[in-house]
This record gives structure tokens, sequence and C-alpha cells, in this order.
């Protein structure tokens, strides 16, 4: 456990949708009703928060008394399902006025659901968005490509791997491949 | 003062030099001259070292330790005799204290304190004084020389030439140093008795330094090199800082290429913080403070004459690490192309006023990838320069290599 007198805020992990839609497992660090909760990645790290970088496809308002709105952002290898309800207003603002398409940054926290059929869903509910440039899109390709090649490099020497192994059985060669591929999208 | 503790003073400085003293033995000497005698501690402290130190035979404490020793090689906890020259006199905090100052020879300087009940003469600045047994112990972090009433101070009649080792500012330590360095930022006072405050740097780095205001201390004058000998030198959560109201200040010649102690992050600007874009600053000197809409300053109060500035808070955060930065007006200018003025022009004629500057600027800035370089304070980074990343196909290439590993 982190000591509590200094404040660390989580980092945003860089993650590919096509691996994002692989992770089931969820936990939380510790016994408070205020304990962060995390997912392990496929790669091998826990992340409370993410960071992505795509293109809104589609964007919804949902609800009648809880207003909230759902969104579609597409990367090279998937898709990330996005939420923002009234409980992040400004959030949820913010993504009220983009017009999809368009390039989007996103940081917000991952969110497992269970539908009644028993399918695992990950949703991303949004802290921020904001509309940027297919500059920043490419720069966060190679930032995901870099960060999760790191992650690989080290699996099977950190806890956090190690329980990513046992909970998914990650071959790593599967997620170079993704990577691979990720990149391949990328304009010269 | 506690008896154990003195106690366990005497028995630490018997055990230093290799003898075995009974501690019971040592506190009921100590007890009997205190109680029964009404013997001050300091003193019975002194008579019982001394009358130890002679039964284990050891010399160099107590009231043996008359040899000479170089103010550099001091350390607290020790029984010393130094002559050195009094380079600094200052206001004394308490009743209790009769003279603070420093003190120096050529090996070094140290911080002294003179308690009230001593009774000890008055010494002058300017002057030579031989102190025997007096005592090192630890004030804030630093050596500090106390004189006590069974301290011998005599004053030297000559005056050597004394000239102050400088010290690479890397290479403070708490206590007192010299250093040759230039100024190079001027911040902005924080508080009311405050001359100036800022940024000096030498070749090796950079320190913050004060000048509290007092009678005849002068201000720096920005980008000039000065030789400032025996500042105080304080530590504040781990972090170092010089005061200059002891010191003694003269402009000299030449210029020094400063080393910069520049972090460098690179990231995605993830969050920017309330409190970003354009905000209303006290204009009450020194304050600087940033007024809350209704123009309340927390020490102030109403400040209808606020004056603008600009700047954002944010988080870079690189995947691994989410860092805190701070940028101030000229970083926020030249990253999101708003000046101030434009930014008060838009504020004034929006209906969402100062608000439409914190959303223009988030739209411009959030999510987006920067360098950001800058000196770390307090866990936050003070931007110094921010700029966009460009995309690299030489990057490109290498982490297609990396995945791609042998070619298929």
């Amino acid at each position: 456990m982190k000591p509590q007198s200094t404040f660390e805020r989580e980092p945003a992990r860089r993650v590919f949708a096509s691996e994002l839609r692989e992770t089931r497992y969820q936990f939380k660090d510790g016994d408070d009703e205020k304990s962060p909760t995390y997912v392990i990645l496929p790669s091998g790290i826990r992340s409370n928060r993410i960071f992505v970088v795509g293109t809104l496809t589609e964007k919804q308002r949902q609800g009648d008394q809880n207003i909230f709105y759902r969104g579609r952002v597409v990367d090279p290898t998937g898709t990330f399902f996005i939420m923002a309800g009234s409980y992040q207003p400004e959030a949820m603002q913010q993504l009220a006025r983009i017009e999809p398409p368009a390039f989007v940054a996103v940081v917000g926290k991952p969110n497992l659901y269970t539908t009644p059929e028993g399918n695992c869903l990950v949703s991303v509910r949004v802290e921020s968005i904001a509309v940027v440039d297919r500059e920043t899109r490419d720069l966060w390709v190679l930032d995901t490509a870099r960060e999760t090649l790191d992650r690989l490099d080290a699996f099977g020497t950190t806890d956090d791997s190690k329980k990513a192994q046992e909970e998914y059985g990650t071959q790593p060669d599967l997620y170079r491949k993704i990577v691979y591929d990720a990149l391949t999208q990328v304009q010269l | 003062m506690n008896l154990s503790e003195v106690t366990e003073r005497i028995s630490r400085k018997l055990e230093a030099k290799g003898a075995q003293p009974d501690q019971q033995k040592i506190e009921s000497r100590l007890r009997r001259l205190v109680e029964e005698f009404g013997v001050n501690v300091d003193e019975a402290e002194r008579t019982v070292t001394g009358d130890l130190a002679r039964e284990y035979n050891v010399t160099g404490i107590g009231s043996s330790s008359t040899e000479l020793r170089p103010i550099h090689e001091i350390v607290p906890g020790e029984w010393v005799t130094i002559e050195g020259k009094i380079v600094a006199l200052t206001p004394p905090v308490s009743p209790s204290i009769a003279q603070t100052g420093i003190i120096a020879d050529s090996s070094g300087a140290i911080r002294f304190v003179t308690w009230a009940r001593a009774n000890a003469p008055a010494m002058e600045y300017g002057h030579w004084y031989r102190l025997e047994s007096a005592v090192v112990d630890e004030y804030k972090g630093a050596p500090n020389l106390k004189i006590h009433s069974g301290t011998t101070i005599s004053r030297v009649e000559e005056d050597t030439p004394l000239l102050p080792s400088i010290t690479p500012i890397t290479e403070l330590k708490p206590g007192v140093g010299s250093v040759r360095a230039k100024f190079i930022q001027d911040w902005d006072a924080s508080h009311d008795r405050m001359l100036q405050t800022g940024l000096l740097g030498d070749e090796t780095g950079t320190i913050k330094f004060v000048i509290w205001k007092e009678e005849g201390k002068d201000k720096l004058d920005l980008d000039t090199v000065y030789n400032i000998f025996y500042a105080t030198v304080d530590e504040y959560n781990g972090r170092l800082s010089l005061a200059l109201n002891t010191a003694m200040y003269i402009a000299d010649e030449g210029d020094i290429e400063v080393g910069r102690t520049e972090t460098e992050i690179r990231g995605a600007l993830v969050h920017i913080a309330p409190g970003s874009g354009l905000i209303k600053r006290c204009p009450v000197e020194g304050c600087n403070r940033t007024l809350s809409r209704q123009n309340y300053c927390p020490v102030h109060e109403i400040q209808p004459e606020f004056r603008y500035d600009l700047r954002i808070k944010a988080v870079l955060d690189d995947g691994i690490r989410a860092k805190n930065v701070l940028m101030q007006r000229e970083v926020v200018e030249a990253l999101t192309g708003i000046t101030l003025e434009e930014a008060v022009s838009i504020a004034e004629t929006n209906p969402l006023g100062m608000d439409e500057i914190f959303y223009r600027m988030r739209n411009t800035v959030l999510g987006r990838y920067y360098t950001c370089s800058g000196s770390e304070f307090g866990g936050r980074l003070l931007v110094n320069s921010c700029t966009p990343i460009a995309f690299e196909p030489a990057e490109l290439a290498a982490l297609l290599n990396r995945a791609g590993g042998e070619p298929a």
C-alpha cells in the first residue's frame, strides 16, 4: 500500500481498444469505501484511469430522469464505449457539444458491467473529453504502442502481470501483433 | 532542563572517547549539584563532565576542551574551543537569548546563540573572539554553537584577514554558506515582511533566496553576479533556501553560465484544474494571492482594484506518472495563443466571463501531447517552456521494428 501522507494521482494508462475489451478482472485496493477500484489489463498492469485518443463515431443521449450520453470512440484496433452521466456534468456537457465524427481525447475510468445475458462489457466513464487533431491521434497510437510493448517486455516479472497471466492466460505475442497492426494503420 | 537529557549527553561524550561511564552515577552527581547546592544545570553539566573526564582520564571534552578547533570540523554534541570573527549579528528572537549571529574562521562559519542566562559579554560585529567550552548542538537541522555560562569569551586583538570559502550551490548544507551566484529570477514577494525573493544560480545549480525587510538591506539587481558571504542556509520540506539577512553581498564582475537543474517531462495534458485561465490577483504589495469571484483575498478581504493574470494548473501524464504542472502567464500566452489583454477583453464582453477563457484554453490544450521543462517545486513542475510534441516518422519505424520482432 502507498503511504497516505502524499496523495499521488493515478496515471492514465495507454491501452488499445482490443486489449481493454478483453479486460474482466476488477479489484479494490484496500477495504475502505473510498479505496480505488482497479482493473487488471491483460498486458499486465493495474489501471483505474485510462487515456485514449480516437474517432468519436456516434453519440446518443439516453435516459429521461437521469440523462446520460453514450458514445463510441474508435482506434485502429477496435471500439471504446464511453459514457458520461449527470455525476460528471462537465464531461457530459463537453460530450454533448461534440458532433461526430471527430478526433477526441478522452480521460476516464474503466468500468466493468455484466449484462443480464452474462456478457462482460467494459465501458469508460468520462472525466474529460476534448476535440483534438489527427496528429494527436497518431501520437497516441505511438505512445500506446510503446507503453504496451514496455508492459509486454516486463510481462511475468511484475505482480500485476502474474495476476494477468492467471486471469487471462495472456499470450504476449498476440498483443505484439495487435500493436504491430495498430502501427501499420498510422500513415507516414 | 531535564537532567536525564544532560546525563545522556555527558555519557555520550565520554563514550565517544572510549570510557564506559555509569549513567546512574552521572545523574546522581548532577542531581546533587542542582538540587542540593542550587547550581544551574549548565554549570552542573560542565562540572560533572570535567570531573568524570579527569576520572576516566580522557581529554578533549568538558572543561579540558581547550584545544583550538577549525569551525568546519566541529559537529553537534561536542564541546569546543574556537577562534573566530563575528561576521553577522541578528536580532534575538526571544528574551532568553542575548545574542545570535554567525562566527567564522578561515575554515568555515557557524551560527551561534548566547543565552541571556549566560551573562556573557556582548560580542561586537567585525571583531575576533576566542570561545572556550562552547557547546555544539543542532537547531533545525543545522549545527549551532551555544554560548552558556560556562563558556569563556575573550577578545582577540589582532584582526586576521578572513576570506570566506565559496561553496558550490549544489553542495550547500543547512547552516551557513557563502556563494558566488547570479540573480536570475525575481519572484513576487509572498509576504509583507519580504523585501525580495527569487532564484540564485551558479554553475552547479540554483537555489531560492529571501531577503527579509530590515534596516540597511538592499535589493539585488537582476542578472548581476554577487559574492554572498555568510548567508543562512535553511532547510524546509527537504529543500534548501538562502536567507541573505546575515550575509554581506557585493556585486561582482563577470558572468556565470547558470547550471539548470531542469526537469523535462513528456506526456499528455489529461486534466486542466479549476483556477486555470484568467484569474484575479490581490493588488496589495507582496500579497499576489488569487482572489475569489467576489474579489475576496483571504488576507486583505475585498479588493476591487485587482489585477488580472493568466495561468494554467494542469496534470501532465506520461502513462506511468501523473505530474502537477503550473504554467505562468508567458508560457500560457505562447501555448494557447491568447494574450492577457485579449483574455481580459473576451472575458469582459462574453456572457460566460472568465469561464469562457477557461473553456477556450482547456479545449486548446486538453488531451494533447507536450514536453514541459522547468523546475520542480513542492511536488509541482513550474513550467519554463512547454512545446507541442510533433509526430516523428522515425519513431513509428522504430516501434514497428520493436513490435514486429523477427520479420515474418
